[in-house]
């Protein structure tokens, strides 16, 4: 499939240049990202002119401090925000070729979503807010591998209950439930641990690396503690916009030393 | 203290702008209707005011006949007797007298070209019109008619039917059919028309003659020359024609006419207020709702005012200005449109030929004054409530709002099952003990009815997830998740799913009592003419009638009974008469022909023992004027003509609402030379005639009557099949409004939810939900909530109709009856309100931007 061009403000890139072919052992990635809130004094440049990529069977995390545009990022990759400039990808799909509905499809298929808080349906049993994405696609899933996920996260006995009967790491357990159940390309987690105590948060991060390691599940995540992007492979840093290095295996106090000059 | 809290209620309004104005518009929709009311009300009376005025504006006196007395029961003819033509002669001689002009009204049918009877609403009646008239009949095209080859119409009709200056006309009278050349068009001074009816004008001896009048006229209109004392003139007459007539002046006559048109007006203003009522009860469920919701949703900020030292009362207050504010503009709003309302319901009747007078909306001060009372008055009584619920907030819950509402326990079931209770009994008491009279019925009633959807609308809540369950199973299974959701999301706030939905259960329940009401009716006319009547056919005056209480001439059913095919046919003819002092509605009929065609279960004696001399009286009539069979009593009819009559048959069964019967020989006897009307005949074939001959010879027979039709049983049934149904919908389409204001309701309702579950919404989307199955989501659930709602509508609806039907009188409703038909329609008419009600917030919900659903607090 011959890559679109991106579609983007006229002046902000090169429109006579069609970005290369994304790189093929990236899960997801963008080429000179670009979003600009406001115009004149008021612009506000959120990305400008992120290239990065996310490997296959890799625990990404994406640090910066806020308002250093991670978040934003984040929801480009995912398809719930549009670039300005640039393009973004999942697989080899460029997201800005797609409309409302292939990229809602997009989400339901390829993609698994973990937020901060409020993941979870509050009318829905755990068992169908894990199914929520197959139920939407009017598919069953794969029963073998859903009860797999169950039973790592460690919900068999809590499936039947409903959100507000659960603790908060159960509720966010079930949020990576069901982020996995549907077998994505890539998750995307928004600062998954940032509403839970630190041993809780612990169990969560755990079994996400876990899901990487055992299963080979793509995983990035956004976050602001360097606690938590230490379970990460590979941790990479944005500020004002734009990426500003990377480190491979990091622990939390290399991260941290590099956060502090970071300005954070 | 008041300055602030008025002025955080003002921001508040402002800061909630969609659903304010969402409220306004319920309070405006029920204020509107109840002005709409009056002031159609109070602009028909002026009109007909003024319509009367120009009708007697230069007669000075009047003279015409003098009723023994006066029936004050409500519709009834208390035209007085007719009076000879000589009469003006007499007047001739008296000094002072400058016009004196003869004045009748009689039955004339006016016939299309091709010779059918053409149809009006207003009745159709023939008069007599001259050149200089003292009425305000005005000439509106042409000139008056002279002799027998000449007519005028009014110029509405000659409009209607393409009738020009020259070209012939026919109309068809007591005495024939006859066929003249129109001369001219009349109407009033404002209007082409006489308020609906039709009208044939001729010069008076032709009236006179064609008409059938025998030399009797209505009344004589008397004008008096220019500077003569009216109190002179009226002396004169009175001692050139003595006590035998009345004589009554411009003032009298307008003074009455106003009594009898303002006895009908308020009739149809009473009936229409009561819609009005229905629809702005329905209303303040909608305020009560939104209220009840929107405070719910900002409970942290309330709890934010209680924890910055605001106490529980000016929080209540502060609810109260808001909802002050909010019902003075809906008030004011709905006082405009309730201009507009009248006019609408004007342009209605007209468009199914009403001919009410086109005239400018009346505003009385005290429309606005009710038109407040209603809408602020249902505003404030919504939201005691709410604003109580609001006051109770503790400050701790800007915290933790999910300790919010947890001290504030809920007695719904007892307070609504006692609610229930009370209106249920108080609606039986009203309906079959009935104490007080009309007034204590209405009260007693209409104050149980509505204390009942209020006890329902609470108890409701209990029952609202299994039922909502239930009724969103198939749509689950149907929608898969989507519909699932739907039906969680109805049954996660049952107490808001109850309150939506009873906003519709009102107007279902009306409808469907209705309904239940109706098909009783219907059943139970077919019932009482399988049981009663062995006649094969009815004849009634053609639609619209003449004047005075319709009706048809005795020529039509003599005609009919002497056709060899016929066996029995006896006319039904109604006069007023005192009996021992109390006017009673008698009913001559033939009484060989009656007691072959009706069976009235007699109880001693049968109709062929009437004679002359006779009276028939249903037992229970009977025994409440304290008559045996065999007594005598004295009745005195409205000319004036007394009777000693004996009670020659007691019977039983009173099917047709008549309870008092006599020969027609006697009625003969005692009218004289007046003009006759039967208001519907029965008639049998012979057993030895095969029924199309019969037929044939029957309808043959009417061609030459078109002023009354002949129907067989079965299309009589139709008839008033027709009728009940028209009746029906003429109460479904004033209900309408009430519906509308439901659905707009459940619309909002949903509106609201779905903004507070922004959040949800944009989780689904993120996690793969299309728009489409989000709209779809939002859609079923309002289809579930209309169909609860309807769904208890049917049910207490049903009930309330049973009940209804119970309570009117055994030979009105003698029989129950149901329309499943109906039920069905209200079922999928509810699912498409829900379809409407759903079309602006699935919009809403599916358009969301899902990034800042996600990131919404």
């Amino acid at each position: 499939m011959a890559p679109p061009r991106p579609t983007g403000m006229l002046g902000h890139m090169n429109t006579d240049l069609a970005p290369p072919a994304p790189p093929t052992t990236a899960a997801a990635g963008s080429i000179d990202a670009m979003k600009i809130y406001g115009v004149g004094d008021a612009e506000v440049r959120a990305l400008d002119g992120v290239t990065v990529s996310f490997e296959t069977g890799k625990f990404t995390a994406i640090m910066g401090p806020s308002g250093s545009g991670k978040s934003t990022l984040l929801h480009c990759l995912a398809g719930l925000d549009s670039l300005t400039a640039g393009a973004t990808f999942v697989g080899d799909t460029y997201l800005a070729a797609l409309n409302d509905r292939q990229l809602t499809e997009l989400r339901r298929t390829k993609i698994g979503f973990v937020f901060q808080a409020f993941n979870l349906i509050p009318t829905l049993t755990a068992d169908e807010n894990i199914r929520l994405p197959m139920m939407l696609g009017g598919e069953t899933g794969d029963e073998a591998w859903i009860d797999q996920v169950i039973a790592t996260v460690g919900l068999k006995d809590r499936v039947h209950h409903r959100p507000s009967e659960l603790s908060g790491g159960q509720q966010q357990r079930v949020a990576v439930a069901r982020a996995l159940a549907s077998r994505p390309d890539i998750i995307f987690a928004d600062e998954p641990t940032g509403n839970l105590d630190s041993t809780t948060g612990a169990e969560i991060l755990d079994f996400m690396r876990r899901a990487v390691r055992e299963f080979g599940q793509t995983i990035v995540m956004v976050t602001h503690d360097p606690n938590a992007a230490s379970y990460a492979d590979r941790v990479v840093f944005v500020a004002d916009g734009k990426i500003d290095g990377e480190l491979v295996d990091p622990t939390s106090d290399e991260i941290f030393e590099r956060m502090k000059r970071l300005g954070h | 203290m008041a300055g602030s809290t008025s002025l955080i209620a003002r921001k508040s309004i402002r800061a909630r702008l969609g659903r304010t104005i969402a409220i306004v518009f319920a309070v405006m929709a029920g204020v509107s209707f109840v002005a709409g009311s009056f002031v159609l009300a109070d602009s028909l009376t002026r009109s007909f005011d003024g319509l009367i005025e120009d009708l007697v504006q230069d007669v000075d006196l009047q003279v015409r006949g003098k009723n023994a007395f006066e029936d004050e029961s409500f519709g009834s003819d208390n035209d007085p007797p007719a009076i000879p033509i000589e009469v003006a002669d007499q007047l001739s001689d008296v000094d002072g007298i400058a016009v004196i002009e003869p004045d009748l009204a009689a039955r004339a049918q006016i016939l299309n070209s091709d010779g059918e009877p053409i149809t009006v609403t207003g009745g159709m009646f023939g008069t007599q019109y001259q050149p200089d008239t003292l009425s305000g009949v005005e000439l509106k095209e042409g000139r008056a008619s002279v002799g027998p080859d000449e007519l005028v119409v009014d110029k509405a009709t000659a409009t209607r039917e393409g009738f020009e200056l020259g070209d012939p006309v026919s109309y068809s009278t007591d005495t024939g059919i006859y066929t003249a050349e129109l001369v001219g068009t009349v109407g009033t001074p404002d209007s082409d028309s006489f308020l609906g009816t039709s009208v044939v004008a001729l010069d008076l001896d032709t009236a006179l003659d064609h008409f059938g009048a025998n030399g009797l006229v209505d009344q004589i209109n008397v004008g008096i020359t220019d500077g003569a004392d009216i109190d002179a003139v009226e002396a004169k007459i009175v001692a050139a024609l003595g006590s035998e007539y009345e004589i009554v002046d411009r003032e009298m006559l307008i003074e009455e006419f106003q009594e009898q048109i303002g006895q009908f007006i308020s009739i149809f203003g009473t009936g229409l207020l009561i819609f009005a009522f229905v629809t702005a009860f329905v209303a303040a469920f909608i305020i009560n709702n939104v209220f009840q919701i929107t405070i719910g949703q900002r409970l942290r900020e309330l709890a934010l005012l209680r924890a910055i030292g605001a106490s529980g009362k000016q929080v209540r207050r502060m609810i109260s200005i808001e909802a002050l504010g909010v019902g003075v503009a809906g008030t004011v709003f709905g006082i405009i449109a309730g201009l507009g309302v009248a006019q609408l319901i004007v342009l209605g009747f007209n468009a199914i030929g009403a001919g009410f007078p086109s005239s400018a909306p009346v505003l009385l001060p005290r429309t606005v004054i009710v038109a407040a009372i209603v809408g602020i008055g249902v505003t404030m009584l919504s939201v005691i409530v709410p604003s109580r619920r609001a006051a109770k907030i503790p400050p701790v819950a800007a915290m933790r709002p999910e300790l919010g509402f947890a001290a504030i326990r809920s007695r719904r079931l007892v307070v609504g099952t006692v609610t229930t209770t009370i209106g249920l009994l108080m609606l039986l008491v009203g309906l079959f003990v009935s104490p007080g009279g009309t007034f204590a019925l209405i009260i007693l009633a209409g104050g149980g009815a509505l204390l009942l959807f209020l006890g329902i609308a609470s108890v409701s809540a209990t029952i609202a997830t299994p039922v909502t369950r239930a009724i969103g199973w198939p749509i689950a299974k149907l929608f898969k998740t989507p519909g699932k959701l739907a039906r969680d999301n109805v049954a996660r706030a049952p107490r808001r799913t109850s309150s939506s939905a009873s906003a519709l259960m009102i107007g279902v329940a009306l409808v469907s009592a209705a309904a239940v009401f109706a098909s009783s009716l219907r059943e139970s006319i077919t019932a009482t003419l399988e049981r009663a009547v062995s006649a094969d056919y009815i004849v009634q005056g053609s639609a619209g009638g003449g004047p005075g209480n319709g009706g048809f001439p005795p020529i039509i059913v003599e005609t009919l009974a002497e056709l060899p095919e016929i066996s029995a046919a006896t006319p039904f003819r109604i006069a007023n008469a005192q009996v021992d002092d109390d006017t009673k509605t008698l009913t001559a009929v033939d009484p060989e022909a009656a007691a072959q065609l009706v069976d009235f279960d007699n109880i001693a004696g049968s109709f062929d023992d009437l004679t002359a001399m006779s009276i028939a009286i249903h037992d229970e009539a009977a025994e409440s004027a304290d008559l045996k069979f065999g007594d005598t009593t004295t009745v005195t009819f409205q000319n004036g003509e007394v009777r000693e009559l004996q009670v020659d048959l007691v019977f039983a069964d009173n099917s047709f609402g008549l309870n008092w019967f006599i020969d027609l020989e006697l009625l003969d006897e005692v009218s004289g030379d007046e003009t006759q009307s039967d208001v519907f005949a029965l008639a049998a074939l012979a057993d030895d005639v095969d029924p199309e001959v019969g037929d044939e010879a029957v309808r043959a027979a009417f061609e030459q009557f078109p002023q009354a039709s002949v129907q067989s049983n079965a299309e009589f049934l139709q008839e008033q099949e027709d009728q009940i149904n028209q009746l029906l919908f003429l109460i479904g389409f004033l209900l309408l409004f009430a519906i509308v204001i439901a659905v707009i309701g459940i619309s909002i309702t949903l509106a609201l939810g779905v903004f507070e579950r922004t959040r949800e919404i944009g989780l689904l989307r993120a996690v793969g939900m299309t728009r489409r199955q989000t709209r779809r989501a939002v859609r079923w659930e309002a289809v579930i909530v209309s169909v609860f709602g309807a769904l208890i509508g049917v049910v207490v609806g049903t009930f309330l109709g049973v009940v209804l039907s119970q309570a009117v009188p055994e030979n009105v409703i003698s029989d129950l009856a149901f329309s499943p038909g109906i039920v069905v329609l209200i079922l999928i008419g509810a699912v498409f309100a829900g379809l409407a009600a759903a079309l602006y917030p699935s919009f809403k919900a599916s358009n969301m931007n899902v990034l800042e659903a996600i990131a919404t607090e």
